[in-house]
């Protein structure tokens, strides 16, 4: 009987001590795996889409510039620059899954959780055919189906580009097959709906019929974010 | 879309429903592992008055292949779509004799009693001179839907209760998991109904005529029906990567049969846990 409150009483005291030792903001990396291993078992088709882990902080207004996210394992670590958006490529280990790593970032930004975002991959020449964004939009749609009941009656309503800060004009533009171009105005917005920054520079592109156009961006986005409606 | 959200453990439960940890993809080979001890406390036996408080061991364990073991079940994910999961499920219903339930995820008839209670002996105990119910180990399957990532609907089957092993019952429920409440802070709620057959409710509700001989209650043949309804609340507090603190808090209301039941001395029962495990 007294071994088992012994046996309590320093196991509260450790993991007290414990505690204060990561005082550093963490997450599980088994945790993070989890999230974003279901897109990579998606098998539906999925060639216009790209996948990252994003972090968001609980704290509204924190900066994500120059973050880094480091994967620390007992043997090894891993370094994961953030973009803008505080997002970053996610490496699926097997090692770092089986001995419980976890992710921290360089600075202390408070407490964050992480999360998957997908998106349209980015085209290295700037120019992408509305239709190849409406089948990117459908494939990120058929996606989000899979992992989530609740938006099987949603639609493909359009793309936002998403720009960085530093850009100050998109630089993108709407050529239409029948000639003619217009230059497209970026409004300060969110990247991503419900995210409390909204200073980034978007552009919304809304399918329109059977439109055939291209959408020419003289600036890389750091987003093509698809519109569910 | 954030799926670990849906990190539920579905431990310390000998008397709570049959619940199954949502699926968890891993690298093939792999296991997430949850092992620690816990402190319960929660009536003697389903519509006991008086409670008992003890230690209890702590575990769950999902392997790549799906299957899991749960605290008192075990069973196996076969659903590869992330808004269904299904499969076999088994759970071990610990034996049920004058002292009340026995309890221990490894154990059939240890108790870890840190705390004396006397009212299992007193005369007032409703079930001196009934019958013990044998352990026994349930099998059938679970059906679990998501409405949403962090909204779970649930459902499972277990059928060979009772001393003729004929006894079944069928636990339904919805369930929030997951609500992230602070840093490392997450709480899931949930509800549901269990059902059971005659059978079920006669082995745990029932009074025979040999039973009502010894015991000098009325004899009491329960049909089938509703069970009871219960609610739930768990909260995970993540301390580091490793080690976790997992409180959870079921009250459970019996009805139909099963609460008109002359052993049952409380229709309603709380049961309070908390164990700090840690993730091996």
């Amino acid at each position: 009987m007294n071994t088992a409150r012994h046996l309590i009483v320093s196991c509260i005291l450790s993991l007290g001590a414990c505690a204060q030792a990561h005082a550093a903001d963490w997450v599980g990396y088994r945790d993070a795996y989890r999230a974003m291993v279901v897109f990579e078992k998606y098998g539906g088709p999925k060639n216009y889409l790209q996948n990252h882990l994003q972090v968001v902080p609980l704290e509204k207004g924190v900066a994500l510039d120059g973050l880094q996210l480091t994967l620390a394992g007992k043997a090894n670590q891993v370094n994961l620059g953030l973009d803008p958006l505080g997002r970053t490529a996610f490496p699926l280990l097997k090692a770092a899954y089986d001995e419980n790593a976890a992710l921290y970032l360089d600075r202390k930004i408070g407490a964050f959780s992480v999360r998957p975002r997908v998106t349209l991959a980015p085209q290295a020449d700037g120019v992408y055919d509305t239709a190849q964004l409406r089948a990117g939009c459908e494939q990120a749609l058929g996606f989000a189906r899979y992992a989530d009941a609740s938006l099987r009656a949603r639609q493909c309503g359009g793309v936002r580009f998403v720009f960085a800060r530093r850009a100050g004009e998109s630089g993108l533009r709407l050529h239409r097959a029948e000639g003619g171009d217009q230059a497209l105005a970026p409004v300060h917005g969110a990247a991503f709906e419900g995210e409390p920054d909204a200073g980034f520079p978007t552009v919304v592109y809304r399918f329109a019929g059977a439109e055939r156009a291209q959408l020419i961006s003289a600036n890389p986005p750091l987003a093509i974010v698809p519109l569910f409606e | 879309m954030n799926k670990f959200s849906a990190l539920v453990l579905a431990v310390l439960s000998g008397s709570a429903a049959a619940q199954t940890p949502a699926t968890n993809p891993m690298p093939d080979g792999s296991r997430d592992m949850y092992a620690g001890l816990g402190l319960v406390s929660a009536a003697r036996y389903e519509g006991a008055e008086h409670s008992r408080r003890r230690a209890l061991p702590l575990l769950q364990v999902q392997w790549s292949n799906g299957v899991f073991v749960s605290g008192m079940n075990a069973g196996m994910h076969l659903s590869q779509d992330p808004t269904l999961e299904y499969g076999p499920l088994a759970e071990l219903q610990p034996r049920r004799d004058e002292s009340g339930d026995s309890g221990g995820v490894d154990g059939l008839t240890a108790r870890y009693s840190i705390v004396a209670m006397p009212m299992a002996a007193s005369s007032s105990n409703r079930l001196l001179g009934v019958s013990p119910v044998s352990t026994r180990l349930l099998g059938g399957g679970f059906l679990n839907y998501y409405l949403a990532p962090e909204w779970r609907l649930t459902s499972s089957l277990l059928y060979g209760a009772g001393n003729n092993r004929h006894g079944a019952r069928v636990d339904l429920g919805l369930q929030r998991l997951a609500l992230q409440v602070g840093a490392h802070h997450r709480v899931s709620v949930s509800a549901g109904l269990s059902f059971a057959n005659a059978d079920y409710n006669a082995a745990f509700f029932g009074v025979d005529e040999f039973d009502s001989l010894r015991s000098g209650k009325p004899v009491y043949r329960p049909g089938s029906g509703l069970k009871d309804g219960h609610l739930g609340l768990r909260w995970n507090w993540d301390l580091t990567p490793s080690w976790m603190l997992t409180t959870n808090l079921q009250v459970k209301r019996l009805a139909g049969d099963a609460r008109r039941s002359p052993l049952v001395e409380r229709p309603t029962n709380t049961a309070v846990s908390a164990a700090f495990a840690y993730r091996f």
